[in-house]
């Protein structure tokens, strides 16, 4: 495996991704120990986007292997396709070039497989890897431990080129295994502040008036304090306030217009119109 | 090898760290990956935490190590800092400086004494706070002049970063420290917890696939095989303790919790009582429809029993016969009778007590605290204390 340090890459952010510069030295520092940087956090705190912005600044090919409870974590390395295999075998493979008796020409390389075999380095993101069952994630650890692993059919190991820059995303459906935390740097992204989330919507929407921002965040931080069931997150503001730029209205602190986009549940849209859902506990 | 005191505050704060974790951070320090404070406060919490439940835990122990601020567990406003150590020391500490009355605990609001050690806190940060200088010469930290300097780690003025120290002022994990009492923000975590609440089944369900396997392999013979229904669902009693002040925060939040799980256990009563348990618990928060202890007694053994109180009252209430402090409770028995009864009746029960771990040996309550833990399993409200409650009540 080459040694990548001596042009060690550093990731400053990009012009769609507001970077928290406490996230902004994880990154590096993870690129720097070339270990698997778990991410975690709410919904809408980013975490996939974030390994797509390393890929994009660092002009990196990027391999996403998006986790199915399905998974076995062989698929994600290679399948072999026995039934095409098959059908050469039967009724030949005409003009596709490919040999009944050559093995790799009926393998199917999976994220993992592509990124190992790559000639530079690729990032690897393996999101939303706590769908996984938890044997599955434990197979993987090894796998991306030494970078390597066996195709069983023909006994034969690929090893990584140059060790991928790994981002692994979860959304802490469950839990996942201490031996798989142990190796990886785990980071809880937490819910943007307000004046990180101001920096958000500007990127988003950079031709908002600040006024209407300012009344957007401060409706909004209110309303998560509020206990609903399922609180609004990065994603339904952004969506708020393209809707409200449409109207171009500062919006009503009492009565906040469109709070379908902002509640989804019918239940905290009723304990809203009534006012409710204060946090009564504490 | 320096930093080892910091490692052992770390596992004392509850962070587990094992000598590859602090093998990692040197490889981290070698490769030059720190120049700043700043820089290996982020190092250190990347080679050392890997739970979210642990974050809070760690930046108190950075700042107590790195900066000699003492920053108690529970967040600002919460009435819980009474209970703490810190609380405590700062407390005698403002009185030896005249600047609280030698009678503030009784005298000064509550609302106003913490805003005072808040801000001795805050002000704490600010002093250590920025500027190229030698880190942890001063501050009252236990590690004095142990911090930084003498370990000929140069520390210079800050990155790009926010300041450590200011980033910990933030307490942006506190609602997920495993240490933390129940509420609104850390409900969905406990929930997480509740849902591995269950209980084998008998072997009832026919595994066919095995079956066929084995019948092959007994040539022919028909082998059944069973597997356990993993449904079976659990009956549960919840007894909240609603009378006084002090439980007033935790009774709705308790409710919810164990009522989102309605739907995990086979019936989940709730009744009430105030302080401790008599002949008779009640069904209503108001205490108007009384239901007898005697038939709750009557359920089935492996009934779960969860109650939920601080187990501190004056003792006579938990001994005497007829000790019982509300309005028309008269009982003959003492109160330990009826609550050993219900320990002995239902071996998976656990009490679930607000008041954190750390303080049960000097709360105001620890008398009937300790008589109450000799009768029950008790757990403190908390991540933590849920999660073993859990585990507790799915044993078989």
């Amino acid at each position: 495996m080459e040694d990548t340090n001596d042009h060690r890459l550093t990731f400053q952010g990009t012009d769609r991704y507001y970077l928290d510069p406490e996230l902004k030295s994880i990154v590096n520092i993870a690129l720097a120990m070339e270990k698997p940087l778990l991410l975690t956090g709410e919904a809408g705190t980013g975490k996939t986007q974030l390994a797509l912005e390393v890929a994009r600044a660092l002009d990196l090919p990027i391999e996403i292997m998006r986790a199915k409870s399905t998974i076995k974590g062989e698929e994600a390395c290679y399948t072999q396709d026995t039934v095409l295999r098959l059908n050469d075998a039967r009724f030949g493979s005409g003009q596709t070039g490919r040999q009944v008796q050559n093995f790799y020409d009926y393998v199917v390389w999976g994220p993992i497989g592509r990124a190992f075999r790559a000639d530079a380095k690729v990032v690897l993101l393996l999101d939303e890897i706590d769908k996984t069952e938890s044997d599955v994630q434990d197979n993987l650890l090894d796998i991306l431990e030494d970078c390597s692993f066996v195709i069983r059919e023909v006994n034969e190991i690929v090893r990584a080129r140059v060790r991928p820059a790994i981002f692994i995303t979860s959304n802490a459906k469950r839990e996942l295994s201490d031996p798989f935390l142990r190796r990886c740097y785990c980071h809880h992204i937490a819910f943007p502040r307000p004046e990180q989330m101001r920096e958000i919507v500007k990127l988003h929407y950079p031709a908002i008036p600040p006024e209407l921002i300012e009344a957007a965040l401060t409706i909004f931080y209110e309303l998560r304090n509020r206990g609903f069931e399922k609180p609004p997150a990065t994603s339904e503001l952004l969506n708020w306030i393209g809707a409200l730029e449409l109207t171009n209205e500062i919006p009503d602190k009492d009565n906040p217009p469109l709070i379908g986009t902002l509640l989804k549940r019918s239940s905290d849209i009723q304990a809203h119109r009534k006012g409710g859902r204060r946090r009564h506990f504490m | 090898m320096f930093f080892t005191d910091f490692l052992y505050l770390l596992r004392d704060y509850g962070v587990p760290v094992s000598p590859r974790d602090a093998l990692d951070l040197y490889r981290g320090l070698g490769k030059g990956l720190v120049r700043t404070l700043e820089d290996f406060f982020v190092l250190a919490r990347l080679t050392f935490v890997r739970k979210v439940e642990h974050l809070d835990a760690f930046e108190r122990a950075f700042a107590l190590y790195f900066y000699g601020v003492d920053v108690p567990r529970v967040a600002e406003g919460d009435m819980e800092l009474f209970r703490t150590k810190q609380f405590r020391e700062w407390l005698a500490e403002a009185i030896r400086a005249g600047e609280v009355p030698r009678t503030a605990l009784w005298t000064m609001d509550p609302q106003e004494l913490m805003r005072k050690f808040w801000e001795t806190v805050r002000r704490q940060m600010e002093a250590h706070d920025g500027g190229n200088r030698w880190i942890g010469t001063g501050g009252t930290s236990p590690f004095g002049h142990s911090g930084f300097a003498q370990r000929g780690v140069r520390v210079h003025g800050e990155g790009g970063n926010r300041s450590a120290l200011k980033v910990i002022g933030d307490r942006r994990y506190i609602s997920y420290s495993e240490t933390n009492t129940l509420k609104a923000e850390n409900l969905r975590q406990a929930l997480e917890e509740m849902k591995r609440l269950k209980r084998e089944g008998a072997r009832d369900e026919l595994d066919l696939a095995e079956t066929v396997r084995l019948t092959c392999k007994n040539g022919g013979d028909i082998e059944l095989a069973l597997n356990r229904e993993l449904r079976d669902r659990i009956s549960l009693v919840l007894m909240i303790d609603n009378g006084g002040f002090s439980m007033y925060p935790y009774i709705d939040i308790t409710r919810l919790l164990f009522s989102r799980m309605k739907y995990r256990f086979k019936d989940l009563t709730t009744c009430f009582f105030h302080n401790t348990i008599y002949g008779n618990v009640w069904t209503d928060q108001q205490r108007t429809v009384p239901l007898k202890t005697e038939k709750i007694l009557e359920r089935p053994e492996d009934t779960r029993l969860v109650i939920v109180g601080d187990a501190s009252m004056a003792p006579e209430e938990l001994e005497t016969p007829g000790g019982a402090i509300s309005f028309g409770v008269s009982d003959e028995l003492p109160s330990t009778y009826w609550l050993k009864r219900l320990a002995d009746r239902f071996r998976q029960s656990v009490w679930l007590n607000p008041i954190s771990r750390e303080e049960w040996e000097d709360a105001y309550g620890t008398w009937t605290l300790t008589k109450i833990r000799e009768i029950f399993h008790m757990e403190d409200l908390t991540l933590r204390g849920i999660k073993a409650m859990v585990k507790r009540l799915s044993e078989k």
